[in-house]
């Protein structure tokens, strides 16, 4: 697998994985938008911005409610669907998504290909106006769909050469940090609340699906503590962080060494990854010291990857 | 619902109809198409054109055209209806590709070593070596298997006196993976008929370009590696490079993914440095090596030419071969047949003037308004004249261009190109073709029964370049 193609589909992972992160978050927090009172609604903006760690237009993101309301909802929308200027975008991560598996036709199967390529095409026309005036809690579920289709396509018809396991390791990086990014996100929303609200919390645990399996497990009280527990180290749970974690370091004990002892470090990286999470958040006095020290871990596993397989020095000697 | 409506499709004595002979009647090969077409209703036609159209959009088969902030994606038209040959007619036109690219192979081989060709007098010595397709670094050089030209493309048209070549095009040819796109296009919409006709199948293409590379590897390595060298996303040809690529099951890289190290190349893998043993290059001669050709090349791998030269990589094709498809050598080619081959040649050229002899010229000028002037080292349909289209300002002005630089300009008439029908705006209109053929060299030659069908799509054009308003059709080589 050549080093540009086994970057471009990291990245093809990634770019999906977001696009798909951004999908859910948005599905619900328009669906909150129906019956949900300001208040709610507004702590859901605050924990999407500060988990994305992205100003919200209008206004800088500070612990003040004050500065959100002066975007509305379909503003905060457009600007992480449609918006050009912001990188995270809906359509940017679509866009940069679909260019890249355009360019590794011949690394992927052509029914990946195929479907990316529909839903990019009925995507593709789309403004805000379009959704808003339906569905939109309807357009971001058919989307989220339509990416974990690609990814269900993918492991139905891909061939597990390099390329797949840098494809799913490129998702399961980029789930680490979002996961974790959210969870941060929460906790920093909440601070501004005086009382955690119960929906707060029971609006986060449907973002990872894990709305029934909390209540099958810990019944009708709704806590923080068992919430993050759920959420941060169920290992049974498909979107817990360390489930992404347990899959980072499947997907990278998989992965040929490399041209440097680069795999070592890597796998390293994502041991004191899974530790962060599973040992120290739990028991943790000040659990964002943990997260940003778990999002700073997936940050070096990434330089690790970067500098290890996809831009060595090409001075290395030759393999084979 | 009304059938397809052909009352007012135009029938002209003087241009071949593919489909249609003088009285309106369907030639054999097309009786079935003529039957289907006839009686179908112009609703069915369209929604079958307008499914081709989405397949293609479907599949993203396209190139993109990146201006400073923005890109777009285009497609090349297609036109649903099929052109058919039979396959006595084909059969000439194989045999005929055959010849002139063994020719011109030997031709090429014999400019770069011993140069009989223009020590006999077959071709002026300074139509060879002022040609700047000529790579003086190719001097005393053979390639693997004597194979210059490993994939050809000719382009042939059919005039009222029966095939000809039009160009030869012997270095990056492109147009294959449309053969190709088209085929599996048109074969889903007329399934039955296809069937009924009885084509000859071209899907193998992939695995005969692949088995003709590999039969060019340097010698010795056990299963080679096969690698296509694209100059990358921006070219319009991308979508054609991923494509064999992956059909070859072939790495497809750009210049920064390959490194030279001690003259033996190697790709960039994820898991190291790894030694390829064949480039099949859609990359210019003047980009490959800015070592040995342009400097300022940032699409080329320094020190790949020493390499090559060294034997420890196959080029194909090789660098070096533009000076057998320069429009003025193509003058020549007839002769070379004969020279190479004793054998006169099955294929006709074109009638051509070259300007670098004064008669020639004057007849060029005194002729103008009735010839084709090209331009020598252009292509794409771009440098080209067809005086009878052309205005009085613009016949002006290129025999203004050709009189500063005749040596430059050949002459040809204007010929008829064959007509076949193409479904515009949901009736049938007949539209100048072409074809274009690939023919594969290694150990043996290979040539697949079909070809990337062009088509003129703007009504009275005779320019089939995708470039300027052509698209394409399927091209059907019946069995018998």
């Amino acid at each position: 697998m050549l080093a540009r193609n086994a970057q471009a589909l990291y990245w093809l992972g990634r770019y999906l994985e977001r696009a798909d992160h951004v999908c859910r978050v948005l599905q619900l927090q328009v669906a909150a938008l129906v019956d949900k009172p300001a208040d709610e609604i507004e702590f859901g903006w605050r924990r999407i911005y500060f988990g994305l760690k992205r100003l919200p237009p209008g206004g800088l993101l500070s612990h003040s409610r004050d500065e959100l309301t002066l975007a509305d909802s379909f503003t905060l929308a457009g600007d992480l669907t449609f918006e050009p200027s912001n990188p995270d975008s809906l359509r940017n991560c679509f866009d940069i998504a679909r260019e890249n598996a355009r360019q590794m036709r011949h690394c992927i199967s052509t029914e990946m290909w195929l479907s990316l390529n529909r839903s990019y095409l009925e995507f593709k026309p789309l403004d805000l106006p379009d959704i808003w005036k339906s569905s939109p809690e309807e357009f971001y579920a058919d989307a989220t769909r339509d990416f974990r289709a690609f990814f269900g396509i993918a492991e139905a018809t891909m061939y597990r050469d390099a390329g797949w396991d840098f494809l799913l390791l490129g998702r399961m990086i980029e789930r680490t940090q979002l996961s974790i990014s959210l969870l941060a996100g929460h906790d920093a929303a909440a601070e501004d609340d005086q009382d955690t609200r119960e929906s707060d919390l029971i609006s986060l645990l449907r973002i990872f699906h894990a709305m029934e399996i909390y209540t099958r497990k810990d019944g009708s009280e709704f806590t923080h503590d068992a919430a993050f527990a759920i959420l941060a180290t169920d290992e049974f749970l498909p979107s817990s962080v360390i489930a992404s974690c347990e899959a980072v370091a499947v997907s990278l004990s998989r992965i040929d060494p490399g041209p440097e002892p680069v795999c070592s470090g890597a796998l390293r990286s994502a041991g004191r990854l899974r530790s962060l999470v599973a040992n120290e958040l739990p028991d943790a006095e000040d659990q964002s010291v943990v997260l940003a020290e778990a999002e700073a871990e997936c940050r070096s596993l990434h330089d690790i990857l970067h500098a290890g397989y996809f831009e060595y020095p090409a001075t290395n000697p030759p393999i084979g | 619902m009304q059938p397809l409506d052909f009352k007012d499709y135009q029938l002209d004595n003087f241009v071949y109809d593919e489909m249609f002979e003088a009285d309106g009647s369907a030639r054999r090969p097309f009786a079935p198409l003529n039957d289907l077409l006839a009686n179908m209703p112009t609703e069915t036609a369209v929604e079958i054109q307008d499914r081709v159209t989405a397949s293609f959009r479907k599949e993203g088969i396209a190139f993109t055209v990146y201006e400073a902030d923005k890109s777009e994606e285009r497609m090349i038209p297609v036109d649903c209806v099929p052109r058919l040959m039979s396959a006595v007619e084909w059969d000439l036109i194989e045999a005929g590709l055959r010849q002139r690219l063994k020719a011109l192979n030997l031709f090429l081989d014999d400019v770069y070593n011993s140069l009989k060709s223009v020590s006999d007098g077959v071709i002026p010595a300074d139509m060879v070596f002022d040609c700047p397709q000529y790579r003086s670094q190719l001097r005393g050089f053979t390639p693997p298997r004597g194979t210059w030209v490993a994939v050809g493309g000719v382009d042939i048209i059919r005039a009222s006196d029966g095939f000809k070549v039009l160009e030869d095009n012997l270095r990056v040819p492109s147009g294959v993976s449309y053969m190709l796109a088209n085929r599996a296009a048109i074969k889903s919409v007329f399934r039955r008929l296809f069937r009924d006709c009885r084509v000859r199948d071209i899907e193998n293409y992939g695995q005969e370009l692949l088995r003709t590379l590999i039969e060019l590897s340097p010698g010795g390595r056990d299963k080679p590696v096969v690698a296509v060298l694209t100059p990358g996303i921006y070219n319009s040809a991308f979508y054609e490079h991923m494509f064999l690529a992956r059909e070859m099951g072939a790495h497809l890289v750009e210049g920064q993914d390959l490194v030279v190290r001690d003259d033996f190349v190697y790709m960039r893998t994820a898991s190291g440095l790894r030694l390829v043993d064949v480039i099949y290059r859609r990359l210019d001669d003047d980009f490959l090596d800015p070592e040995a050709f342009r400097p300022d090349s940032m699409l080329g791998i320094p020190g790949i030419m020493r390499a090559y030269l060294k034997g420890n990589i196959t080029i194909a094709n090789a660098p070096g071969t533009g000076v057998a498809d320069d429009k003025g050598v193509y003058a020549y080619v007839p002769d070379l047949i004969r020279y190479f081959l004793s054998e006169e040649p099955i294929l006709d050229n074109v009638e051509t003037k070259l300007c670098r002899n004064p008669e020639e010229l004057e007849y060029t000028l005194d002729n103008i308004d009735n010839l084709v002037i090209k331009k020598v080292g252009e292509s794409g349909g771009y440098g080209m004249l067809i005086g009878p289209h052309a205005t009085q300002e613009e016949r002006d002005e290129f025999a203004q261009a050709v009189k500063a630089n005749p040596a430059d300009y050949i002459s040809q008439p204007v010929l008829q190109l064959s007509r076949a029908p193409c479904l515009i705006d949901g009736k049938p209109e007949p539209r100048h073709v072409d074809l274009r053929p690939f023919v594969l060299t290694g150990t043996e030659t290979r040539i697949v029964p079909g070809a990337f069908c062009r088509v003129a799509l703007r009504r009275g054009s005779l320019v089939v370049n995708s470039s300027q308003g052509g698209g394409g059709k399927d091209f059907w080589v019946l069995d018998n």
